[in-house]
């Protein structure tokens, strides 16, 4: 338990971080959900999420972005997501190529991480937040912004990165 | 001209195929559920195939330890329609197929050894 503290602790979590995280690991560990699987299910997840920001009529305001770049477009929408959801504690957005974009997410800075917050002892990758994004980001703009062009994420030393395709 | 590894795993699949009549479809995954090649007819979903064969596969493994029936060989799962074939491919990808339910099992269990066998000389 005491490196479990000390996630709690250090990650900053609150109690819906650790059950959704644990809850995840413990599904993985039986073998149930695969990288695979959670990015389907990341999907669904998205779209019942923007269901919710509807009914609420909380959905980001964008006109200011009308003329920026696409990409700036897009971090107004991830900074929102983050506000309300609280899925990292930081990130960055970095520009890999030419309409390209990294999502980069410090190891002891995502909340969610199954392996890392709910300690999912499974080979590989095994991360919803790619997929979410995705497909939350082209609902919220009501088009393909962003299409993953990573299979889930990816570890860069303990940094965790999925890049993005800009329509 | 050197075959890249996807046309390699493709030939196999397609020779597997072709050996045994009523093969309606078939994927290599990784073990954690991304398709790595696949032959599948238009309408199957590739990232649902993907995702819920590697899952089958590994909670069958799992199965297999905790209630003591050894190490799993294979999974089939039969239905109205046809079978669901999946099998390891070594440690890190799996092999599913979707066959139609006039196959000939013992013709299935034998070239779906030697598709395996293939596939893991390759990947």
């Amino acid at each position: 338990m005491a490196d479990i503290h000390k996630t709690v602790l250090e990650r900053d979590l609150n109690p819906y971080h650790s059950f959704l995280a644990s809850f995840f690991a413990g599904l993985a560990e039986m073998g149930m959900l695969n990288q695979g699987s959670i990015n389907i299910v990341s999907k669904r997840a998205a779209e019942y999420l923007f269901a919710y920001l509807e009914a609420k009529d909380i959905l980001p305001d964008l006109t200011q972005y009308a003329e920026s770049p696409e990409s700036e477009r897009v971090e107004a929408v991830i900074d929102y997501l983050n506000s309300i959801l609280s899925l990292m504690g930081g990130y960055h957005l970095e520009q890999t190529g030419p309409n390209q974009l990294a999502l980069l997410i410090a190891g002891k800075q995502c909340r969610i991480c199954p392996k890392g917050v709910g300690g999912a002892a499974i080979e590989g990758t095994f991360c919803p937040i790619p997929n979410f994004i995705e497909s939350l980001v082209n609902r919220i703009t009501g088009e393909e912004t962003l299409d993953l062009i990573t299979p889930g994420i990816e570890k860069e030393g303990s940094t965790c990165k999925a890049v993005y395709q800009l329509s | 001209m050197v075959e890249t590894i996807s046309d390699q795993l493709n030939y196999v699949l397609d020779q597997f195929e072709t050996n045994v009549p009523h093969v309606e479809a078939t994927a290599i995954v990784s073990t954690d559920g991304l398709v790595i090649a696949s032959r599948l007819p238009s309408g199957v979903d590739e990232e649902r195939i993907g995702a819920m064969g590697a899952a089958i596969l590994s909670i069958s493994h799992r199965s297999g330890e905790e209630l003591e029936r050894g190490e799993m060989k294979r999974v089939l799962i039969e239905g109205d329609q046809g079978y669901i074939m999946i099998r390891s491919v070594g440690v890190d990808a799996v092999l599913v197929a979707l066959v139609g339910n006039r196959v000939k099992l013992g013709m299935l269990f034998y070239e779906c050894k030697r598709c395996v066998e293939r596939l893991s000389a390759i990947l």
